[in-house]
C-alpha cells in the first residue's frame, strides 16, 4: 500500500522570482520556500500531488473544468511570462495520475482530464523554489478557485480524502507528498484591492483566521466558514484558499510541523510531516 | 451572462498581436463580432473598467486592458478608475 507522507503549503506570487534575484537569498519569502524546500528534500516523497488553482493560462471558460487531473509523462512552463523565472520542464507521474483519475471515477469525482498541456506561475513558481532539480515528477490536479461559482469547500476536502484512498491503493512502499498552492486574501486588479494598488490582500482578518485554524487543526470551522461568499470578500483569487483545504483531506487531523505567515501579503507557508 | 465577452476580449487581446494591432486603429471595428450586451460594449469602449467588474468581469483578466493601454487606459488610470468604485 502506498502513503501520503507529507504536505506542504505555499504561495505563487509571480513577483517573488524577480525579488529573490533582486534582494537575494535572505528576503523572507526566499528564507521560507528554502524552509519548506528542506523538508521536501529531507522527504524525498516518489511524487507529489499539486492542488493548484490555474488562472486562465491553462484553461479558459471554453471550457472550464472545476476539478481536472492531468494525465501525461510531462508539461512545462510558465506559460505566461512569469518575470525573472526560467522556463522548465516538469515530469509528471504518469501512472499514478491515470489511476488516481480512474479511482476518481469509482469513487464519485468525475474528473475532467488534460493529456497535454502547460502551467502557469502557479505550479512553476512553488516548484521553481522548492525543486528546481525538476527530479521530483507531480501530478497536477486543478481546482477552479479563481472564477465563480467555485466548488465548495466540503466538495474539496472530499477530493483530498479521494487523493489519499487512491495513494494507499498505489504498489506498497510508493511515497506522495502533497503540494497546495495559494494565497489565502489576494485581490487582482478587482473592487476589493487596496486603495491605490492594482493588487493586494484583502482581509487580512480573514487570512488570520484561516492561519489559526490552520494551527489548532480546527478544520471543522475552516470548511463551515470558507463559505464561496466569505473567499470572494477575501479577494478575487481567494478561492486559492481551496487548493489548501484539499490539502488537509489528503492528510488528515494533523498539526502543521511548520507553520509561518506573510501577514501583509495575505498568505502562509506551512509543513505537515510526521517522519 | 455574455460578460465572458470581456474575457475573450482580455484574452485574445494578450495572446494575439494583430488583434491587438486592430483594438487600437479601430476598436469598434475590431470589436464587431464580439456579441455584448449594449451596455458592455459601451463600457469597454469608454475604459470604462469598474463598471466592467461590477458586471462580473473578473480583475485578473481585465487588468489586461491597462497593461496593454487599450481603450485610453494605461495601468494607472486602471487603478485609479477601480479605486474610484470601491467601498470607503
Amino acid at each position: 500500500m502506498g502513503e501520503i507522507v507529507a504536505g506542504f503549503g505555499v504561495p505563487h506570487s509571480p513577483s517573488f522570482p524577480a525579488m529573490v534575484e533582486r534582494e537575494g537569498p535572505q528576503c523572507v519569502p526566499a528564507q521560507l520556500y528554502r524552509e519548506v524546500a528542506q523538508a521536501l528534500h529531507a522527504i524525498k516523497p516518489d511524487l507529489v500531488v499539486v492542488f493548484d488553482s490555474d488562472h486562465l493560462n491553462t484553461f479558459f471558460l471554453t471550457p472550464l473544468p472545476t476539478l481536472c487531473i492531468g494525465v501525461t509523462d510531462r508539461t512545462e512552463g510558465p506559460n505566461d511570462g512569469t518575470p525573472a523565472l526560467p522556463h522548465y520542464i516538469v515530469p509528471v507521474e504518469e501512472r499514478v495520475a491515470g489511476h488516481m483519475h480512474k479511482f476518481g471515477l469509482d469513487h464519485g469525482f468525475d474528473l475532467a482530464v488534460n493529456q497535454e498541456f502547460t502551467v502557469d506561475h502557479s505550479i512553476m513558481v512553488p516548484l521553481h523554489f522548492l525543486r528546481p532539480q525538476m527530479d521530483v515528477p507531480i501530478v497536477p490536479l486543478f481546482i477552479n478557485g479563481i472564477v465563480p461559482p467555485l466548488p465548495g469547500a466540503r466538495r474539496c476536502f472530499a477530493l483530498g480524502q479521494m487523493v489519499r484512498e487512491a495513494a494507499e491503493a498505489l504498489p506498497a512502499g510508493t511515497t506522495v507528498a502533497l503540494l497546495a498552492s495559494g494565497d489565502f486574501s489576494n485581490d487582482i486588479g478587482g473592487l476589493r484591492a487596496p486603495r491605490g494598488r492594482h493588487a493586494g490582500t484583502a482581509d487580512p482578518e480573514w487570512a488570520d483566521t484561516v492561519l489559526e485554524y490552520l494551527r489548532q487543526v480546527k478544520i471543522d470551522d475552516l470548511l463551515n466558514e470558507a463559505t464561496s461568499d466569505r473567499m470572494a470578500r477575501a479577494g478575487n483569487v481567494a478561492g486559492e484558499l481551496l487548493n489548501w483545504i484539499a490539502m488537509l483531506g489528503a492528510i488528515g487531523d494533523r498539526k502543521p510541523s511548520f507553520l509561518e505567515p506573510e501577514a501583509h501579503r495575505g498568505h502562509a507557508f506551512g509543513v505537515w510531516r510526521w517522519d | 451572462m455574455s460578460v465572458y465577452f470581456v474575457h475573450k476580449l482580455c484574452k485574445e487581446a494578450r495572446r494575439d498581436p494583430a488583434f491587438r494591432e486592430r483594438l487600437q486603429q479601430d476598436p469598434e471595428a475590431a470589436l464587431a463580432e464580439y456579441r455584448f450586451s449594449d451596455e458592455e460594449r459601451k463600457a469597454v469602449l469608454e475604459g470604462d473598467v469598474a463598471n466592467l467588474l461590477q458586471m462580473g468581469a473578473h480583475g485578473y483578466l481585465l487588468g489586461t486592458l491597462g497593461n496593454l493601454r487599450l481603450f485610453g487606459l494605461t495601468p494607472e488610470l486602471y487603478t485609479q478608475r477601480v479605486d474610484a468604485a470601491k467601498e470607503r
